[in-house]
């Protein structure tokens, strides 16, 4: 065959582009340092959140690197903030993948971000672990290559509603934020409750950015005896002094989960979040969980035992979350070991590895042992249901992982997909 | 039922007054130098911020009241001379320029008072039965306080020699210049003006709402909404519409589904927009 100017540029550049790969492949191999990615929320809406997923990696991966790192290499987190924006996120996972070579990577709290980034991940085939509640990321949008470490809207449903019923009242209603976070949570809670024989008032959707939320309390039907409300942020805030002002705690109960307020010292709501029960992923307060390796945990993370405040400011740890951006690493690490990952060829064998894979309550895992569901890629986990008494979270009643798993059947099954 | 929607739309009138000072200095602030000011919002965040500081500082609530705003003159002074008079002949350059303040004010806000949401507690507790439900003092009080700055605002423009040269300038800037009015000194002194009506609407809002680096984004489209539907520079106009908009939404929200209320409203600055584009109240005193 001769050799034609078109043919011998065709060879060229399919050369080259074998000889990119052959020497990324063999960077790699080289037994230099792993870098994972960490997908962050440092600006924007989610900051008050993202400032403790940041120092929870960052404090992992330098114990995992005084450690001997990972299969004795060296761990490089490469962090990349979202600006809590889902197409930021978006963006910025690519970067971290295809520029910064991040081999893998944990992820946005944002359930915006996270959804969006599931389908980046799994077309770059890498291995992501979400760290958000959207339970459609280890549902009807995950993959075989998304994790989740914690819990979803289906595990929180699952955990503290059922107790709810029985110690709160029989008749519900719910109050949330008109998108994806505040209906997931209603859809999973109102199927809880209608299947034990309660009643659920219609649903009060608030507009995102409603400050003034009086028009939405006075549609509270007056017969309510749980009022479950999931805010965020300061619409949690505004949720907690308006219901308050209008004494609404007097004849109903207060519900809610952990992320309504995340990152917020209930002293700093002037009382407003007095006797609001919430299911927690971790307690807030060292003394329900009283072991050598929540205590270290807090050290390093530099909070106090009781409030979660850090030592230095004012700010309060986003425990319930962001354990997971500490826990997924250790997780990582555990995977690449016990599968002998070497180059990306091998991530097959970490999700192999990481399908199944159950961790005992350890440094590595300060929120306690927990399975990583094979089917669903779901966290099995011991949950808390807290009531805030004197401004402190008080345990009222611990939902062991075992328990939980009984009532979270997978919905899915993931092991089934081509990797 | 009457009981609810009469509660909602005395609601709706007193979160209205507030937003009508915050869309007051938004509106004047356009009027006169063509600005559209997209860090407006912030301003008004950064007031909620320093009345929460100054109450943790001094325990006085009527201390914020007073200082905030004159920091918030301070801080439109330093804008316009140095964020908007430099470039104050190119509107979408000006557009930029406040965007980049808007994000220095939100990151400045952050790193300092932190990300975390925090609560005002306000200086007239306990609620009053009005229409069968109990409804909060403080908000009534806080009616009233915007109430009385609007009128204060307006009786400045109407009854003062500088409340004369702004309305010369917002009428025809090149003739009130050939007058002799000092033009540069006046949009000086309507753009600090418009600012400390800002601050002054985030220390009012700060006990109903809360105190956090974000919380202007959320603000802003209500007040701008407000300029829309009142007519871009006209201040009465503004502060009807702003008071409309939200006896509006408080009333169909309780006649229906709240992002209904939210609909209508935004169906409201549609039609405005298509059938009368100079404004609801076009033709009210300028």
């Amino acid at each position: 065959m001769s050799t034609t100017r078109r043919s011998f540029l065709a060879t060229a550049l399919a050369g080259g582009a074998a000889s990119v790969m052959l020497a990324r492949d063999l960077y790699a191999q080289e037994g230099g340092p792993i870098v994972i990615g960490h997908q962050v929320e440092l600006t924007g809406g989610f900051a008050s959140w993202g400032y403790w997923h940041d120092k929870a990696a960052k404090a992992a991966a330098k114990l995992i690197n005084e450690g001997g790192g990972i299969a004795g290499r060296r761990l490089d987190l490469v962090t990349e903030d979202t600006e809590s924006s889902p197409a930021t996120g978006a963006r910025k996972l690519r970067s971290l993948i295809q520029r910064n070579r991040a081999a893998f990577v944990t992820g946005s709290v944002h359930s915006g971000v996270m959804l969006a980034s599931i389908p980046i991940a799994t077309e770059l085939k890498t291995v992501y672990f979400s760290t958000g509640e959207a339970t459609e990321a280890t549902g009807s949008r995950g993959t075989r290559y998304a994790f989740r470490s914690g819990t979803d809207t289906y595990a929180l449903a699952a955990a503290g509603a059922p107790w709810a019923f029985n110690n709160l009242g029989k008749t519900w209603t719910m109050i949330f934020p008109d998108y994806a976070w505040g209906h997931s949570h209603h859809q999973e809670h109102k199927a809880v409750i209608e299947r034990l024989g309660g009643k659920v008032h219609d649903p009060i959707a608030v507009p995102l950015d409603a400050r003034d939320l009086l028009p939405y309390l006075t549609r509270i039907p007056q017969d309510t005896e749980v009022l479950f409300s999931v805010f965020f942020g300061a619409q949690s805030v505004a949720f907690y002094t308006q219901a308050k002002a209008l004494g609404l705690e007097k004849t109903m109960r207060m519900y809610s989960v952990s992320g309504t307020m995340e990152a917020i010292a209930p002293e700093d709501m002037e009382g407003a979040a007095e006797g609001v029960v919430v299911v927690e992923n971790f307690p807030r307060m060292l003394r329900f969980k009283d072991d050598e390796f929540h205590r270290e945990h807090l050290r390093i993370m530099e909070v106090d035992p009781v409030h979660a405040r850090e030592t230095s400011s004012r700010r309060v740890y986003a425990k319930s979350h962001a354990w997971q951006a500490w826990e997924n690493l250790f997780l990582l690490k555990r995977a690449i070991e016990v599968s002998g990952w070497r180059t990306k060829r091998n991530d097959p064998d970490v999700i192999r590895a990481l399908e199944g894979m159950e961790v005992p309550n350890s440094l590595a895992h300060p929120q306690g042992a927990k399975l990583l569901r094979a089917q669903d890629h779901s966290g099995m986990i011991d949950c808390y249901i807290s009531r805030i008494e004197s401004n402190e979270y008080r345990v009222k009643h611990m939902v062991p992982r075992a328990e939980l798993q009984a009532m979270l059947p997978p919905r899915v099954d993931f092991t089934t997909q081509a990797l | 039922m009457l009981a609810n929607l009469a509660t909602l739309a005395l609601n709706g009138l007193a979160w209205g007054l507030i937003v009508a000072l915050i869309a007051l200095g938004l509106s004047i602030i356009f009027g006169l130098l063509d600005v559209i000011n997209v860090a407006h919002g912030d301003l008004f965040m950064v007031g909620g911020v320093l009345a929460w500081t100054a109450v943790e500082t001094t325990g006085s609530f009527a201390a914020a009241l007073v200082v905030v705003p004159l920091l918030g003159m301070a801080l439109g002074l330093a804008t316009e001379r140095f964020a908007i008079r430099p470039i104050l002949r190119n509107p979408a350059l000006t557009i930029v320029s406040t965007f980049g303040l808007s994000l220095i004010l939100q990151e400045a806000v952050r790193a300092t008072f932190g990300p975390a949401p925090r609560r005002l507690m306000a200086p007239l507790p306990g609620t009053l039965p009005v229409f069968g439900t109990n409804y909060e003092i403080y908000r009534l009080a806080a009616a009233v306080a915007a109430a009385l700055a609007l009128a204060a605002f307006f009786l400045f423009q109407q009854r003062t020699r500088f409340g004369t040269w702004m309305r010369a300038v917002r009428h025809d800037r090149e003739t009130a210049l050939t007058l002799g009015i000092p033009v540069a000194r006046v949009q000086l002194l309507t753009f600090a003006l418009g600012a400390a009506l800002a601050l002054l609407g985030g220390v009012i809002a700060a006990p109903i709402t809360t105190v956090d680096f974000r919380a202007g984004v959320e603000i802003l489209p209500a007040c701008f909404m407000a300029v829309v539907i009142g007519g871009l520079g006209n201040l009465p106009g503004t502060a009807a519409a702003a008071v409309l908009l939200a006896v509006t939404e408080g009333v169909v929200s309780g006649l229906s589904d709240p992002t209904a209320a939210r609909i209508t409203s935004l169906c409201l600055m549609s039609a405005v927009l298509l059938l009368r584009p100079q404004g609801l109240f076009a033709g009210a005193a300028r």
